[in-house]
């Protein structure tokens, strides 16, 4: 996808410094990290354990904040951001995707895509047609009222994708999407997300894996803290 | 938002049923408790202002000090006169005051048939002073004792075994041989004083049955062998009795300070006594209450705690998709106020019937108020409230990162 450095970012951050204390030791996760991602692509973040990859995603998530630092998401400053303001920032403007797929085991494929909604304010009236719409997105819709438990893993991550879908977010953020799932669910949830990319939905997916971030149109290689390398590239089909 | 944390909370609790049947028990138990409690407090309360104003609470019964006749240095003691019965009938406050002889073991014949039972020489007064009632005829007049007419009034077990039920009035009865007109029917109260034969009394006018029947005195003019005096409703019965005290010395020539040849006899010591007997058991059943309570508190707290514990994850999610501090508290604070709730309406349940039933089984009285439904469920609430809010302020002050990867 063409981008313009005229057009203002979706997500911004700049000079992003994260300092966690361990005992007498400080460790800098992230060192100085700019970076700016435009409405529409599909990022991957790439790079071994202890890169950063992980700190970043949670300050893209809206997750945590920087030690130094600003993230810009969406035109609003989240790096400084009170928690219930950032509890409702992300509600509006986060989907996110789990390794774990972090579903609630009691509850049907359904409910679980109504959770975010759960939390929006002011109420939303039709909860239940647009946790419909979403299910529907990811192929499931027939599947609404099994619980987590009576689907297949690959099954249970699009639910989570369905979740993640449901409240319209800004920009899907999928932490280790593939990591629980074999070679070729991983494939057809990356195909299904390559889909809802072309789609115009904003996708940023954190991976170790090489596959997954053929994916993606633009690669962001991480290591100690700062980037390695920010390469575009003809995505995988 | 409220309406939904009630469902989460509902669902938790039914999701894990056993657990919170076994959480439930302390604080069951603790309302049940703290019902019963509040039930026999009204219940001896009640009890007390009600025994209080009954005709026996209120009656004090004058005999001779029988005791004395053992001391060979004191003589023995007197009985009263009609002179004393009169001067308390107009003591302030009273009610009823009356004089009575008794006699044991007279026969009481008709033409036809003949029983044993109860005489006794009494007084217009009598019958409001026992709390009878004449169901047939007239009561006895001073008139009556003035004039020592030979009537009697008799007791609804004379007229049934000696007149088959049937009217007796103006019929002739004998006691001891001596004719008596049948004046009147009264029921049998249950203070008056009976040797046996307890629902066969007949009543004739006391100078009648003391100058024909039951004999002289030959200490005493007009004697009576007992008396009984009834104060008014709300009347101060300590100060009637020292009232009648004074009558007595002054009639029977007591210095001041000497032991009394009489003794005043009422119940309302004892009554009181058992009043207060109640509420001691009703603070134990206060003390039992507020331990289960804070025991059963402490399990929902313990149990709430393993819950946060258990859902970490979930609420890590829960934040991440946008739920704020608040969402989580309420979600946890409802879940154990629920909890309590439910415990609270069960125990309500249990308390009320153990209370039916310690009412059965032991006598005791029991109010059932709204007031007392209310304060133990409030307990019940209050309970949810202080001990969930640590759990709750827990999950809520979970870093979301940390939460999520909680294994």
């Amino acid at each position: 996808m063409a981008v313009s450095s005229s057009i203002r970012p979706l997500i911004s951050c700049q000079d992003l410094t994260k300092i966690y204390v361990m005992g007498k030791e400080k460790i800098r996760a992230l060192d100085g990290v700019s970076l700016d991602i435009f409405e529409g692509e599909f990022v991957a973040i790439i790079g071994s354990s202890g890169s950063g990859k992980s700190t970043l995603m949670n300050m893209l998530g809206a997750l945590d904040q920087p030690s130094s630092g600003q993230v810009t998401i969406n035109g609003e400053k989240v790096g400084t951001m009170k928690s219930n303001k950032l509890a409702d920032f992300r509600n509006r403007t986060i989907g996110f995707v789990f390794q774990q797929f972090q579903l609630l085991p009691k509850k049907s494929a359904k409910k679980n895509v109504e959770l975010p909604l759960q939390y929006r304010k002011p109420k939303v009236r039709d909860a239940g047609e647009k946790a419909l719409h979403a299910l529907q997105l990811v192929g499931l819709k027939d599947r609404a009222e099994h619980r987590p438990t009576e689907l297949s893993g690959g099954q249970q991550q699009r639910v989570a994708i369905a979740r993640a879908l449901a409240g319209s977010p800004k920009v899907l953020l999928a932490d280790e999407p593939t990591g629980a799932l074999d070679s070729k669910t991983s494939n057809d949830i990356m195909a299904l997300m390559q889909d809802l990319n072309r789609q115009g939905i904003t996708i940023i997916v954190i991976t170790h894996e090489d596959e997954v971030a053929a994916y993606a149109e633009r690669v962001i290689e991480f290591r100690d803290g700062r980037i390695l390398s920010d390469i575009r590239q003809e995505a995988a089909a | 938002m409220m309406f939904a944390s009630l469902g989460l909370a509902a669902s938790s609790i039914i999701e894990r049923p056993l657990r919170s049947l076994l959480t439930s028990l302390g604080i069951i138990i603790g309302v049940a408790a703290v019902y019963a409690m509040l039930a026999l407090g009204e219940g001896a309360k009640k009890q007390v202002e009600e025994s209080l104003n009954s005709i026996s609470t209120r009656t004090m019964q004058v005999w001779p000090d029988w005791n004395r006749r053992r001391s060979s240095q004191s003589r023995p003691a007197m009985p009263f006169k009609e002179t004393d019965v009169k001067e308390m009938r107009s003591i302030n406050g009273v009610y009823a005051a009356t004089g009575t002889i008794t006699g044991r073991n007279y026969t009481i014949a008709t033409d036809r048939n003949d029983v044993e039972g109860n005489f006794l020489g009494v007084d217009p007064d009598q019958l409001k002073a026992s709390g009878s009632e004449i169901t047939l005829g007239e009561n006895i007049s001073f008139a009556d004792i003035d004039t020592r007419r030979p009537v009697v009034i008799i007791s609804e077990g004379i007229q049934q075994r000696l007149f088959d039920n049937q009217n007796p009035l103006g019929q002739n009865l004998k006691v001891n041989n001596v004719a008596f007109t049948v004046k009147g029917v009264a029921t049998k109260a249950d203070s008056d004083i009976s040797f046996g034969n307890d629902d066969l009394f007949v009543w004739a006018p006391i100078t009648v049955a003391r100058e024909r029947i039951i004999g002289g005195n030959r200490f005493v003019q007009n004697y009576v062998s007992n008396i009984r005096v009834v104060g008014e409703l709300g009347s101060d019965l300590d100060r009637i009795e020292s009232e009648m005290d004074i009558i007595l010395r002054r009639s029977r020539d007591l210095r001041s300070g000497a032991t009394p040849d009489y003794r005043v006899i009422s119940s309302r010591g004892w009554r009181e006594q058992a009043a207060e007997q109640t509420k001691g058991i009703s603070f134990l059943l206060a003390a039992m209450g507020a331990i289960s309570l804070l025991v059963g508190g402490v399990g929902v707290m313990n149990i709430m705690l393993v819950s946060v514990t258990e859902r970490t994850r979930e609420i890590g999610l829960r934040m991440a998709l946008g739920a704020q501090k608040s969402n989580i508290m309420n979600q946890f604070l409802t879940e154990a106020l629920l909890l309590c709730i439910l415990s609270g309406i069960v125990g309500l349940g249990l308390g009320f019937f153990m209370s039916k039933f310690a009412m059965k089984t032991m006598e005791v009285e029991l109010v059932f108020s709204p007031t007392v439904a209310l304060v133990s469920f409030g307990s019940a609430l209050f309970i949810g409230v202080v001990f969930g809010f640590l759990p709750a302020r827990r999950a809520a002050q979970l870093n979301p990162i940390e939460a999520l990867r909680h294994e």
